[in-house]
Parts: C-alpha cells; structure tokens; sequence
C-alpha cells in the first residue's frame, strides 16, 4: 500500500513512523531537508524535498499516481485542501486534508469537500477536544475509549490504595460473572498481558474492559469513589485546542481559561460563544495566580499550552494543590513515559490522536475503529468478524491465539458483552482486539 | 468650513416638505370651515417662501457635506422645523407667547408630548390635526432624515454619521441603516394606519383615531382630549393604545422582519427585547401590587391601567387613562425608571435605549466580577457580538452626560422655585422624551403652562438634545467643532 504524507511536522512524522512501522510504502514530502534527514535516520521510507513551486514535480516524483492515500498535514489548512484536491485529480485513490477550523468539519461542507476529491478532513484539536472532555466526565479514568458509541468501553486506570482488587490473582477475583475484564497491565516499563496468575498491584496502569451499565459499579472496584464529578474546570493555556474544548464542554461546567497574552484573551471572548467561560489574563503556571482564582474549588486542571514541560508541570502542582484530575497535553513523545510516572490523571497527544485516526483509514474497511495506547505501546482496534474466518471456528480458548493478542469484548446486536475462553465469536460480532507489537493486518487475517 | 449653502439647500427642500403637511391641516380647516384656515394659509405661504428663499441661497451648492455640516444640519433643521410649526398656534392667538407656541412645537416634534395648552378640547380641527403631525413627522425624523433624504442630496458616505445620530449604540447591533427607508415608513404607515382603524373599530371617531394613531405610533404622547385616552374610559381602546405603543418601542428593523419575514424567534431571542419585556413586566407587577394594596381599584381595572402606565412611560409616549399623581409614591419611582430606560434602539422612542441599558447593566456586572477575579477579562456580549472598550466607554459617556443634562435642568427648576419631584421628572421627561411629569404641584394630566418662559426655552433645548443623542447637539457648542481642522 502506498502512502504519501505532505508535511514532516510532528503530525506528518509520527504518521510515518506509524506506518513504517507497519511496513506500508511511503513517500514523505516536505521542504524542509532538515526534517526529512531526521526522519529518514530512525524510518524506512523515501523523502522527497520539494519547493512551494515545484508541487506537482514532486507529487510525480512521488509517483501520486497509484497512491491509495495521500495525507496532506501542513500547517496551512488552504494549502492542505487544495494539494488534496490536486493530488485526487492526479490519480491518488483517497486524500485526507488537515484543517484547524471548525466549519470545516460540518457534515454538509465534508460532503462538499468529498464532491471535490477530498476524501476525510481531520481536525487536530477538535480530536484532543473530544477525548479530554469525554476523559472529565468519567474523572476518576486516565483513558477512556468507547467501542460501538459506548456499548463496550475500555477504561485505563492508575491503580491506588485502598481497592479491593489488588494484590490478589486475577483468578481468585475474576471469575465468568464479573463485569469486567483485564486486559493489559503497564508495570514501570513493562506491559503485561495477564493471565489467571498475575496480580494488580499499586501503581499499575490497568487496561479494563467493560460494559456501559457497569461504569458506576467499575468506580466502586477500583476505589475511586471519592472522586467527584467536574463542575468546575481549570484551562490553562489559551490556544485553539481550548477552544474547542470549552464549545464541546456540557453546558452546566464552569471553565476558567488562563492566557498569559492579552490580546488572545479578548480573541477567546469572541470566539467562544457560551456562558459560564471565564477568560483570566494571567500566567497558569503561577502558584499565586491559581490560589487567587481558588484552584483548590476546582476539580479538574487541563493544561493546554504549547510547552509539554509547562503542562506537566502544572499539572504535577495542581495535583500537590488538591486538584483530583489533572489533563496535560504532551507534544513531545519523548516524555511520555515520564508523564505517565508522574501525578497526570490524563495525557493528550494531538498527533497520536490524529495519527491513529488516519491509520484507521488505511486499513480495510472492516475496522471500524482503532486507537493507539501510548501507555503501553499497543493498540486497540474494533473488527468484525466474516463468515467463515477462523476467529468464528472454535470458541476463544480453542483458537490458540498469540500471546499477544487479546480479545477484550464484543458487540452483538448493539449489545456490549465481554469475552473470556468459552465464549463462541459469531460471525458480524464486532470483536475488541488488543495487540501489542503485531502488524494489524495479521489480526485481519484470522476475521477474514 | 461649514459647507452654509448646502445646508441652505437642504433646509429649503426639507421645509417644502414641512409645507406640504401643513397643506394638509389646510384642506382639512376647508372642509371644518373653523377659524383656523387663515392662520393655517398664512404658515403655509411664509414656510414656502422661506423655503424658496433658502433654495435660491443654497443654488449651485457643491454636494460634499462634512461630518461638521451634518451635525449642525440635523439641529439647525429641527429648531427650523419647530420655528415654523409654531406659527399656527401664534397666528391663531391658540396660545399667546412665543415660548410656548416654541415649546409646545418642539415637543411634538421630539416626539415629547409635554404640552401647554390647558384647554386641547376647544381647539380647531387643522390645528389639532397639526399638532398631531408633528409628532408622527417627529417620530421617524430622524431616521428618515439620514437614510432617505441626505443621501439623496449627497453621497453615500453618510452612514458614519448615521450610526450616531439614530440612536443605536454599535451599529453592528442596528440592522437598521441596511433597512431601505421604504420598508421603514411602509412599517410605521402600517403601525398607524392598523392602529387608527382599530380606534375607530372600537367607537372612536375617525378624526380623533387618526390623532390618537399618529402621536401613539410616533410615542408621542399628544392627545385631541385634556383626559388623554381616559376620555373613553374603554378598555379595548386602552387595549389597543397598550398594544401599539409596545410594537412601536420595538426596533422597527427587528419588527420589520418578524412581521414581513417571519422572523419572530429572532426578535424573542433579542436581549433588547427581553430586557424591554422584562422591564414592562415587572413594572406593571410592583404598579399592580401597590394600586391593590393602597388604592381601590378592582383587578382587572389595576392591570389595565398600571400596564397602560408603564408602557406609555416606558416607550417615552406619555399617554395616560388615569392620574397618576394619586397613586403611591413608590409607582412614580417605577414610572421614573421606565422613563430614563426608554424603549429600544432603533425604535420611535426616546430615552437612554433599553440596548444601552442592557451593555450599562453588563459592565457593571462585569465591573463587580473584576472586584472578585482581578484578572479576568470579561467581555460585554450582546446578542454575540461584543462591544468593545472603546464602545463602552461612549456608552458611559452618554450616560453621565444625560444626568448631567437632567442636573442642570433640575437645578435651574429648583432656582425658579418647582418643587423637588416635580423638577427632577420634568428634567427627565424632557431628555428622555417622554411627555407627563409625576409630581404634586404639575400633575401627570396637567399642562406645564404654569411653567416660565425661559424654562420653556431650557427645556425645548433638553428635548432636542434627547431626540438627537445628545453629543449631535453638544458638540455644536464646542470650540473644536467651529474651529478650522
């Protein structure tokens, strides 16, 4: 399969490790020499160095042609739209823009922009936007992926004392009744995929898969009960990413928006058109501006500015200061590792984020969605199982799957159950697979 | 400079207008056969002259009108509008002194309806008629004046201006100047004709529902009887007036659409609409509950007349149906409210504008927030579109020089010897345009002849001032303005 990615900025980048990884052929485009030699040293694929008006000589070179996809993800969002449109003319066979206006992700305009060759549009921070809202209202969960609009959902948590589960095999307290299944444990750097052996212990990051009814109960397991519900909402860092934030944020939250810059702060009260946002001119990462606006009555922190160290530090003081949840959003995959040791309730990666969206157009379209753990370096991915494939053969213990994969639940008429050995996958269940370090494309070979 | 022969032009067309609406008083002596036909063709004769006078002074003008011209055009062209409005009642020895006849003009034509003639009743019909004229002239004077007649004179470069003149606070918020002066006076022929016929439908005779339409639609407030609408002493007549003066102290633009476009989510979601609703709410609210606690009215009679009460002060028209001198203190300090806020921006009405009411009440919600949140920035929002500082500023602006303007008058009135209540809401009466004054010694139903003359004079200055936003007129008298920059 080939890909061309124009733009070797952090999106484009970690797209091609992405799909280098996965080893696809691409073909990344850039001006910049610099960033193409950098991603060259640690990728397999071609770069090309183009110049703004030699477009087309390097779409050739690229050989555009018989591409299946062509990603444009400049920071430009004209020039992102109209290379698509190029690209699609000159034979690529689907092209995904990336824009930083939310206009643009209107249904009517998407199906303007499809009649115009233009295949998917993603929207960086309105992608963040939706996971860090979705993330505050279950507070108590670092990261939350639902399956199937919510029928299935995977929760990550940070395990702490006191909880009831830990410290025991899973065994003992997972038997074929409880509403949840475990799917992976990120132990320091090491993930483990548990068997009826394995303990949780204090610290872990738990993958959890579970149904919908059964969230207020998982609370409860977890001993997060003491974590209240957010009404109250701390941004720190004005950009566009809190924006969208504040417009997708349920109406009863109140937010503050800490922006150091001055006028950006009377930008924000244009652009953000509901009540209960109050925009603060002052530096988020001071101790004394957050006590004067009584950080301590809030009951979340999201850090938004562009700096990863800033975010994750701001966060680590919110926590010292009693906030319960804190977001921070991270450019730099260099530090998520360290963000995931320290006090972080959640971390956000805008090019992750996007870039798992893309990857889920490259794959056929039987998966229907799939999302990349940065926690433990896997993935996790929806797929339906057809007729006839193995996946609906035997039953699960039967299968004699890899160690690596692991079912986590399926879909089956709308209805969300999990799956343990003696379960029987039919054939259109859409199954719940969790893989680390496999190409995805094996996995669609065992439900074709 | 001043550009004096286009102004000469102007004037001239505009008070050829002015004759053609006394004509009509004219024709309508002609048929009454009263004493007024010969004052009546007398005006008539003396406004054409000077208008042809001023044509011929005015003769090869070079269209360019200057920011300057303009401001001084729009005063000069009502004090010459009210100069000559007054010679019916002068030449028809109708009232006898030039201040009044002066006063008694001007406040029909700023839409006022403060009024010195003691006995309306005995009164011929061409200059009832006129008198009448002059407020539904008055009404949308302005408007019409910026939108239809000056662009017609000089280029389109006029709606800077506009924008002040007509009241509005950012014209963002005022669709109004994008409104065609057609739909504009197709709406307010519509508002009074509907009116007029109602009146007549319910028993009123043609004459005076013809009247009693134009002052009401203008929110004027003139009346063909001494008892005003109380003359009737019929609910539905109450009704309708109530009615009509409410829709004619909506935003016209905003009417125009929900009438002619459908467009009525739009206007019930205005915040100057709501604050205008809210206001004739809770006013007619506290009115009703203080006539049923300390006067015998029954309650159908004590809504009718507290809602008619409010919203006559509240659109600045100043009808009335009953005497509000005898009711409760505390109603006159509701009234007075009503009376400062006035209906909205865009509309017939005068006063501070029910949309600057809305911004004021914001920056000081705002003003209180930042004593909380020291480093907020908080925005002043109206209907999703911010108005900035420099906005805010001229608001407040406005609004301190308004009490200034009623401080002077107040204590001027206080200087001849009014009494206190008396000259604090004749001051606000005149600069807010509305017509009666609460207090003891002049009632609400009573004349303001007892009045002297220079404070007449005052006063006609105040109501110009209100009709024209204030800084139009002040920053005629400032040096600056006359000064060669």
């Amino acid at each position: 399969m080939k890909v061309i990615i124009v733009g070797a900025d952090a999106i484009g980048a970690h797209l091609a490790e992405l799909f280098s990884k996965i080893k696809q052929n691409i073909v990344i485009i850039d001006e910049d020499e610099a960033k193409l030699e950098h991603i060259a040293s640690y990728c397999d694929l071609l770069t090309i160095k183009s110049s703004s008006n030699t477009p087309i000589k390097s779409f050739r070179d690229a050989g555009v042609k018989n591409a299946d996809l062509f990603i444009s993800v400049k920071r430009d969002e004209n020039l992102n739209l109209s290379l698509c449109v190029l690209a699609k003319s000159m034979g690529a066979k689907q092209t995904v823009a990336r824009v930083e206006n939310p206009e643009f992700t209107e249904p009517q305009i998407t199906d303007a922009f499809n009649r115009a060759g233009i295949s998917s549009i993603i929207y960086p921070d309105d992608l963040a936007a939706q996971d860090i809202v979705s993330c505050l209202q279950l507070s108590w969960v670092s990261q939350r992926w639902d399956v199937y609009d919510g029928a299935l959902t995977m929760l990550g948590i940070k395990m702490k004392e006191p909880c009831e589960v830990l410290s025991r095999p899973l065994k003992e307290i997972c038997n074929s009744e409880t509403p949840y299944h475990v799917i992976a444990i990120k132990r320091g750097t090491d993930t483990i995929i548990p068997t009826g052996n394995d303990m949780l212990l204090p610290n872990d990051y738990v993958y959890f898969m579970t149904t919908k009814e059964f969230i207020p109960e998982m609370k409860k397991i977890v001993g997060k009960e003491d974590y209240p519900d957010v009404k109250n909402v701390i941004i720190v860092g004005g950009g566009k990413t809190a924006v969208r934030v504040v417009n997708r944020m349920p109406k009863e939250v109140k937010v503050k928006i800490f922006e150091a810059n001055t006028a950006r702060c009377e930008e924000l009260n244009e652009v953000i058109d509901r009540d209960g946002v109050m925009v603060i001119n002052a530096d988020g990462r001071s101790v004394a501006n957050l006590l004067e606006e009584n950080i301590r009555q809030a009951d979340a922190l999201v850090a938004l500015t562009g700096n990863a160290e800033a975010n994750i530090l701001t966060c680590m003081t919110a926590h010292e200061l009693g906030v319960r949840k804190t977001v921070a959003m991270i450019e730099n995959m260099d530090y998520m590792s360290i963000a995931g040791n320290a006090e972080i309730g959640t971390i956000i990666n805008k090019q992750a984020l996007t870039a798992s969206y893309i990857y889920q157009l490259l794959l056929k379209g039987d998966v229907r969605n799939i999302r990349n753990l940065l926690m433990v370096n896997a993935d996790v991915a929806e797929f339906k199982a057809r007729e006839g494939s193995r996946i609906t053969s035997k039953r699960v213990c039967d299968l004699n799957l890899s160690r690596q994969i692991e079912l986590g639940g399926l879909v089956r008429d709308g209805v969300g159950m999990l799956v343990n050995g003696n379960t029987q996958i039919q054939p259109g269940d859409n199954v719940v697979v969790f893989c680390q370090d496999t190409n995805i494309s094996q996995i669609e070979k065992i439900f074709n | 400079m001043i550009n004096t022969k286009l102004i000469f032009k102007i004037l001239g067309a505009l008070l050829n207008i002015e004759a053609a609406f006394m004509a009509l008083c004219l024709i309508v002596s002609l048929f009454a056969r009263e004493n007024d036909l010969v004052p009546l063709a007398i005006t008539v004769g003396v406004t054409v002259a000077v208008a042809l006078l001023f044509r011929l002074l005015g003769r090869g003008a070079s269209n360019t009108l200057s920011r300057r011209d303009a401001y001084l055009l729009v005063t000069v062209v009502w004090i010459a509008f009210a100069a000559f409005g007054s010679l019916p009642f002068l030449l028809g020895g109708y009232i006898n002194n030039v201040s009044d006849a002066f006063f008694e003009t001007m406040s029909g034509l700023t839409t006022t309806g403060a009024t010195t003639i003691d006995q309306v009743e005995g009164m011929p019909h061409g200059v009832l008629l006129w008198r009448s004229l002059t407020q539904w002239i008055g009404g949308l004077g302005i408007v019409f004046f910026t939108i239809a007649i000056l662009p017609s004179f000089v280029g389109g470069s006029i709606k800077v201006f506009a924008a002040e003149a007509t009241g509005p606070v950012q014209s963002k918020l005022q669709p109004r100047l994008t409104m065609s002066a057609k739909a504009l006076w197709g709406l307010y022929l519509v508002l009074t004709v509907g009116c007029a016929l109602c009146f007549f439908l319910f028993g009123m005779g043609a004459f005076d529902a013809v009247n009693y339409a134009m002052t009401i639609t203008a929110t004027g407030g003139f009346a063909t009887h001494d008892a005003s609408t109380g003359y009737f002493n019929n609910p539905a007549i109450d009704y309708t007036a109530i009615i009509f003066m409410f829709f004619s102290g909506v935003s016209f633009a905003m009417l125009y659409a929900a009438l002619f476009k459908g467009r009525v989510k739009h206007l019930l979601k205005n915040a100057e609409f709501r604050f205008y609703s809210a206001l004739t709410l809770v006013a007619t609210v506290i009115i009703v509950a203080f006539l049923l606690r300390y006067n015998d009215y029954s309650f159908s009679d004590a809504v009718r007349v507290s809602l008619f009460q409010v919203v006559s002060f509240l659109t600045t028209t100043g009808m009335f149906n009953e005497d509000a001198a005898q009711w409760h203190h505390i109603t006159w300090v509701v009234l007075s409210l009503c009376m400062f806020f006035g209906g909205c921006a865009g509309s017939t009405a005068g006063g501070f504008k029910c949309a600057r009411g809305v911004i004021a009440l914001k920056i000081l919600r705002n003003e209180i927030l930042h004593r909380l949140h020291p480093k907020a920035v908080l925005p002043v929002k109206v209907n999703g579109s911010t108005v900035h500082s420099s906005g805010q500023i001229t608001l407040m602006a406005f609004l301190m020089v308004y009490f200034v303007l009623c401080f002077i008058a107040y204590f001027i009135m206080i200087l001849v010897g009014v009494d206190s209540t008396n000259s604090f809401t004749i001051a606000l009466s005149c600069a807010s345009n509305v017509g009666p004054t609460l207090g003891l010694e002049i009632g609400p139903t009573m004349s303001w002849s007892i009045l002297p003359g220079f404070v007449k004079w005052i006063l006609s200055a105040l109501m110009l001032m209100g009709r024209l936003e204030i800084f139009t007129v002040l920053v005629i008298f400032t040096p600056a303005f006359w000064k060669n920059n």
